[in-house]
């Protein structure tokens, strides 16, 4: 099966100051993200989660490497077509109103026929009574929802979501993983990240380790924490801290 | 099409949202209306003063608005991340400076227009009959801020907003010192000095070419090749400025 989001050995560094070392955040990135799948991409603060978000999504160019979406290289825009994407912590235009918001992006994202669109996605993320408040009267977790809805308006086929799930209430976590489930239903292939290691253990099919810029690993969750055998199954918090506390030279797939 | 007016739109409305522009609107209304009881003071000269003081006010409303709103345009899209949502989209880069200076530009002609429409009412009270030859003002106006809005989206693709907005204001004066500038190279001049001020003469953007207040106030003729120039000039020069925007812009990565 061809990969629908591919980096092959991406490195990125940067530079504070012109006078400064330059500082390696990505240190040769290599995924395989295959349609129809939720990966997680996991690790701690600092170790390229963000940058790497960033360059899948155009944000950031790579120093060197390859990022591909359906084949096509990011540096074309067209592939942002097919594209969903939600920031970590977002912040948006708090000018605007819910409604106008989608508005703006689903112009942004080509779609001419939003009116339906954006009333079954404020329904969808139960923000249909705040649709005509301002943006900056939204609460942390309205913010992440209205977020949400603008990375879906253009049906991506590809969901792309840093930290999803940080700074929601429990009942927010499970409407967001619920919303991830139903897209994936729907086909649409989901890379996120987070720090919330049991809800990535519900939901994704396939998770990435990555440390200091490196991937540690890549596989399945079934694989890595041998679910189905009575022995040795352990949580995906457990396993995470083992492979973190004992971090090996080279990545390893399973 | 659609995406650069989606932007535009968006900045439209974060303009027309804004406190500040509220606070100059009413501040300028407030000095239009003043110019209607200065005329006593104004020795038989009140119809002249009226119309000058009006397109003077007006004019410095457009000019006020465009540097404390477009200062900051760029900038604290980048600052408040605001931007990465909008980048993510299948947006060329050319298209989000298009989308901002329009959006921009629009505003302005709004508070241009609705500006004008005041005056005239103070006019037709003063003079028993409104003066429509000032409305052609505008379009030269316009040509200013436009220029004014491509020098401050440029600041603001890459410095904060009060190095923008001291950019712009320093742009300004010596933009309509410009005739000036150039007499003192020509006849004063020596040297470095000299060099510096022909530098900054053709350099900086020539204002005094959109200046046309004194003739509109007193119904002197205007050229068809004076107009023509003011109009080339303007349009050059804005396109010139949003196309260096761009190329700076189009290397911005957002960390």
């Amino acid at each position: 099966m061809e990969p629908i989001l591919k980096l092959e050995n991406v490195h990125k560094s940067f530079q504070a100051h012109f006078w400064t070392k330059k500082k390696k955040i990505l240190k040769g990135i290599s995924l395989e993200i295959y349609p129809g799948e939720i990966f997680g991409f996991l690790g701690p603060n600092g170790a390229g989660k963000t940058t790497t978000i960033k360059i899948i999504t155009g944000l950031l160019r790579p120093d060197t490497g390859a990022v591909t979406v359906m084949g096509s290289s990011i540096e074309s825009i067209d592939v942002r077509q097919n594209m969903g994407f939600l920031p970590e912590s977002p912040y948006f235009y708090d000018h605007l109103t819910g409604y106008e918001f989608l508005k703006n992006h689903a112009l942004l994202a080509n779609c001419r026929d939003y009116k339906d669109k954006i009333i079954t996605l404020l329904l969808k993320v139960g923000l249909s009574k705040s649709r005509d408040v301002a943006l900056r009267k939204y609460s942390r977790g309205m913010l992440q929802r209205i977020g949400i809805a603008q990375a879906l308006i253009s049906d991506p086929k590809l969901l792309v979501l840093d930290e999803p799930l940080t700074g929601l209430d429990p009942i927010g976590r499970k409407e967001v993983k619920d919303i991830i489930l139903e897209q994936k239903n729907k086909g649409t292939t989901i890379f996120f990240s987070s720090h919330i290691l049991p809800d990535a253990e519900a939901v994704c099919d396939r998770i990435g380790i990555i440390i200091e810029g490196e991937i540690l690993k890549i596989g399945s969750l079934d694989k890595l924490l041998k679910r189905g055998t009575k022995t040795d199954e352990i949580s995906l918090e457990e396993w995470f801290m083992q492979q973190v506390q004992s971090k090996p030279k080279e990545a390893t797939n399973v | 099409m659609y995406r650069i007016w989606a932007i535009a739109e968006n900045t439209l409305k974060e303009g027309l949202r804004q406190k500040v522009l509220l606070i100059l609107v009413v501040f300028s209304v407030i000095l239009l209306i003043a110019s209607f009881f200065m005329t006593p003071f104004a020795l038989g000269e009140s119809v002249k003063l009226i119309r000058d003081f009006g397109l003077g006010i007006s004019s410095l409303l457009g000019v006020l608005t465009v540097i404390i709103i477009g200062s900051a345009l760029i900038y604290k899209d980048i600052e408040r991340r605001t931007i990465y949502t909008v980048v993510a989209r299948p947006v060329r880069r050319l298209e989000i400076i298009i989308g901002k200076f329009l959006g921009l530009v629009i505003l302005i002609i709004l508070l241009q227009l609705g500006m004008a429409i005041i005056q005239q009412i103070i006019i037709f009270i003063n003079e028993g009959r409104p003066a429509l030859s000032l409305l052609a003002n505008i379009p030269f106006e316009l040509l200013e801020i436009m220029v004014l809005s491509g020098i401050l989206l440029l600041f603001s693709s890459f410095s904060t907003p009060a190095l923008s907005s001291i950019g712009a204001v320093i742009v300004f004066v010596i933009g309509h010192a410009a005739p000036d500038i150039k007499l003192f190279a020509e006849q004063t001049a020596t040297g470095f000095i000299k060099y510096l001020s022909l530098l900054f003469y053709y350099l900086l953007p020539n204002l005094e070419n959109f200046n046309y207040r004194l003739e509109f106030v007193h119904n002197l003729p205007l050229h068809a090749d004076q107009i023509l120039f003011s109009i080339c000039y303007g349009l050059i020069y804005t396109v010139f400025l949003l196309y260096v925007t761009t190329i700076v812009f189009e290397r911005r990565e957002f960390k």
